[in-house]
């Protein structure tokens, strides 16, 4: 069409990505299989840190037997570190990285 | 071990029986009781003793291997991020080890001393922490060297099936709770 509308589209300025967001980016939690902690120990813990039930604790537990590491939880960065420090606390294997 | 195992070396309280209405409830919440003779009491205050020493000293080469295990890293791909996380967060670490192994080598000295939750759950992280300083040491890295533990009844080893036995107990009786 070529009336010119009057109403001229404007173009939104794309918000810069704040950086505060981007280290706010989701993080998750992994527990590593260790040859030492009892599997009954393991889901205590994920239950006690976690308030998982025993049935979701118990899948986490041997999904961490069977396949070598879990996602237990996940977080911004400082909930993260909460609770791998928790974690650590208990003497389970566990580190953080970005949920990628 | 399969007379013991009707002696369960910690057990949680349920007065219950006694005290259905729980009328006399002191608002402490669960409380367990150890069953310990004489010499275990002994042989985990002094187990605790050594722990603490071990956080408490300077690593060097014999016991920087068991921190490790004590204080793994939080980052493995990002080393600025875990030197940033062990350089806030590994005291804090140290001194929740070390209170929680101060409170547990007292409550283990009176005899008959009945533990609240927290301090069970204290018991339960001290000994977990133990046997696993003790299984890096026996070098115990995969599933396979795990199941060779459990057959060797060398010393060494029957203190690590001991501890493992006693954690057993101290989880199932948090577990009832």
């Amino acid at each position: 069409m070529l009336v010119p509308t009057t109403l001229e589209p404007v173009r939104l300025e794309e918000p810069d990505v704040d950086e505060q967001l981007a280290n706010d980016r989701p993080w998750v939690v992994i527990v590593w299989n260790d040859p030492i902690n009892l599997m009954s120990y393991v889901t205590f813990v994920l239950q006690k840190l976690f308030g998982y039930s025993d049935e979701k604790a118990t899948a986490l537990m041997l999904d961490v037997h069977h396949k070598g590491k879990a996602v237990v939880a996940n977080g911004n960065r400082e909930e993260a570190e909460m609770h791998v420090f928790r974690l650590h606390e208990h003497s389970l294997w566990a580190s953080m990285e970005h949920d990628e | 071990m399969s007379e013991r195992d009707f002696v369960p070396p910690i057990e949680h309280i349920d007065n219950s029986d006694v005290d259905p209405l729980g009328a006399f409830d002191t608002g402490e919440g669960p409380q367990f009781r150890l069953n310990f003779e004489a010499e275990e009491r002994e042989l985990l205050v002094r187990l605790l003793g050594e722990m603490k020493d071990l956080l408490t000293s300077e690593p060097n080469e014999q016991t920087a291997p068991l921190l490790h295990r004590l204080f793994p890293p939080a980052f493995h791909d990002d080393e600025e991020k875990e030197a940033e996380y062990q350089r806030l967060m590994r005291e804090e670490l140290v001194a929740s080890r070390v209170a929680a192994v101060d409170s547990v080598s007292l409550l283990l000295v009176e005899e008959g001393r009945t533990l609240s939750e927290g301090e069970t759950m204290a018991f339960m992280q001290s000994v977990n922490a133990i046997r696993l300083v003790l299984g890096t040491m026996l070098d115990i890295t995969d599933d396979d060297a795990a199941e060779e533990a459990d057959m060797n009844d060398s010393p060494e080893y029957s203190l690590y099936g001991y501890l493992g036995w006693v954690l057993e107990w101290t989880v199932r009786a948090l577990s009832g709770t």
